[in-house]
């Protein structure tokens, strides 16, 4: 009987979400042999969470990004200790919000965009005029 | 000529703790409070116990009465927090987490503040301690200050230092800085300012002439271990250099309870983990009941020998409570939950709890009794599942009853986000 497939969230501990999953329906009294090879469900936290210490998971306000497929709503997990790189997504502190752009380093400066043509470009002259809270790896999308 | 390099590379000790920490933790999600007062107020929203410098500069005393405060919030521009012990206790276990990658030494000693042995030259140290407060701050996303020096008590003041002279960037290395500095620093600061020191023998050491830090380490450790006591001979011989204060099991702080301890042998199983931290459950339980307290935020934490810089492993939990209890079951149940993130065969030294949001006993206290009698029943799993999937106070039992709930009585109008360990309390970030 019964598919044990998750999504449970813990919020206890530094699980920042643990979602476990079984590999495979289990159907009562009929053993899968496939199971023999069963060891350990899948953590996301192990796949999509490189430093505990460093990263934290935000949610989405707003429709500016919609363009690189991140939706109001959305989560996003967020590693602070990465470098920020020309193309990376990354919540800047904008008039004292977390504010989620595409960041843009060229040689004529540094550009926040929005992916979205409805938003304006944000410029700054250099990076250092920037406070950059972390950088986004992963964005958990409604479908 | 060996001693010279010997002394290069005797042990010191690093002393890191968090500027203001919960006024940090709130400013970590919400940039808008940088360079504003902030006060972060104690149970109840009762007084202010965390003053941010802006805070400070307004002249707002330490346990200032937040009644006070109020009519003058406005005009200050002053923002109160309520206590967010889920916030801070998690961003205290990614700071040790963290902390414990610089060294294989770790003594987790509060919340918000911890001890490293460290090795090097003075440049080495003195790089480490400013990689130390760069990487806390770009990672975890709260300020720190780091003191070094050979001792805990000289590693604490060099802390102090640095934190209240701008000059050392937030790091100070105790025997880089000029011997002349050093005295006049101590000749200048009142012996009540050192670590270890209680106000209320402040008076009697007055009375023997030691007013200042400086005329303490001058002190005969003898004389001092005959008038006063061994802790107190112990900060003496640390003042001189000597260092002699061992890591405490129990600490009790203002608003936390600390129990650790280093194994005589290693613990290398989650069983054998899970053994100790039941322990300690237990002995936060009878700690707590002693003094009329319930906790409601509970942070277990292990670490492996700075014998064994191989295989080294620091993790560390926090978990909030379902209510604020001293009951042993729930205490243990909770500090079980480091257990899953014990490396089997791992050697661990040390491990230990810390319990925090901390508030009298209520008078329904019998509700915990009650549930631990039905916890043999599995009624208190129900009760958790029902809470789980419907929501706080959508089932209790008896008198408690639907709707309560001991968290009630707690008045905290003022409490951000659980912004790290709930789901449904994210921050937001704008994507306008």
């Amino acid at each position: 009987m019964g598919v044990i497939i998750g999504p449970r969230v813990i919020d206890a501990g530094s699980s920042l979400l643990s979602v476990l999953i079984s590999p495979v329906p289990v159907a009562a009294g009929y053993p899968s042999p496939a199971q023999d090879y069963f060891d350990g469900r899948i953590d996301l936290n192990e796949h999509l969470i490189k430093d505990i210490t460093s990263t934290y998971v935000v949610r989405v306000s707003g429709e500016s990004m919609e363009g690189a497929g991140i939706s109001d709503g959305d989560e996003l997990i967020v590693n602070r200790a990465l470098e920020p790189k020309d193309g990376s997504v990354v919540v800047a502190v904008l008039d004292g919000e977390l504010t989620i752009k595409r960041l843009r380093i060229t040689g004529a400066g540094v550009v926040l965009q929005a992916d979205n043509p409805a938003y304006p470009d944000i410029r700054v002259p250099s990076l250092s005029d920037l406070v950059i809270w972390g950088v986004a790896t992963r964005c958990l999308h409604h479908v | 000529m060996s001693k010279p390099a010997l002394m290069r590379h005797m042990p010191q000790i690093a002393h890191v703790d968090v500027n203001c920490f919960y006024a940090s933790a709130e400013r970590a999600f919400n940039p808008s409070l940088e360079g504003r007062p902030v006060v972060v107020l104690s149970n109840n929203d009762g007084c202010a116990v965390t003053r941010s410098p802006e805070a400070k500069a307004l002249g707002i005393p330490m346990g200032e009465p937040w009644f006070k405060l109020a009519p003058r919030a406005k005009e200050w521009g002053l923002v109160a927090r309520s206590s967010n012990y889920e916030l801070y206790g998690d961003i205290s276990a990614r700071v040790m987490e963290l902390l414990g990658r610089y060294s294989a030494w770790l003594e987790v000693y509060s919340i918000d503040e911890a001890f490293l042995g460290v090795k090097g030259t003075p440049e080495e140290l003195l790089a480490l301690g400013r990689t130390i407060k760069t990487t806390v701050r770009r990672n975890v996303g709260v300020p720190v200050c780091v003191g070094i020096a050979g001792t805990k008590t000289l590693a604490k003041l060099a802390n102090k230092w640095a934190k209240n002279n701008p000059a050392f960037g937030g790091v100070c290395h105790w025997d880089s800085v000029p011997a002349t500095d050093r005295e006049a620093l101590m000749r200048r600061l009142p012996v009540i300012e050192i670590w270890g020191v209680a106000t209320r023998l402040t008076k009697r050491l007055n009375v023997l002439g030691i007013r200042s830090i400086l005329d303490l380490q001058g002190a005969d450790p003898v004389m001092i271990r005959d008038r006063f006591s061994v802790v107190m001979m112990r900060t003496v011989l640390e003042l001189q250099g000597t260092a002699c204060i061992p890591m405490e099991e129990e600490r009790i702080g203002r608003d936390q309870l600390i129990f650790s301890r280093s194994f005589a042998t290693p613990i290398t199983t989650a069983a054998g983990m899970q053994q100790v931290l039941s322990v300690y459950g237990q002995q936060a339980s009878a700690r707590l009941a002693k003094h009329g307290l319930q906790a409601k935020v509970l942070t277990a934490f292990a670490a492996t020998s700075h014998y064994n810089p191989k295989d080294t492993s620091y993790p560390s939990v926090c978990v909030a409570l379902p209510m604020p209890t001293a009951d042993p079951v729930l205490l243990t149940r909770a500090a079980h939950a480091l257990l899953p993130h014990i490396h089997e065969g791992i050697r661990y030294a040390k491990a230990g709890i810390m319990v925090t949001d901390l508030r009298p006993t209520s008078n329904q206290a019998p509700l915990a009794t009650f549930e631990n009698q039905h916890e043999e029943r599995r009624i208190g799993t129900l009760l958790e599942d029902v809470t789980r999937r419907y929501g706080r106070g959508s089932i209790g039992l008896g008198h408690a009853g639907i709707k309560t709930g001991l968290d009630w009585t707690m008045k905290r109008d003022m409490l951000s986000p659980r912004y790290t360990t709930h789901w449904d309390e994210l921050p937001l970030v704008k994507a306008a």
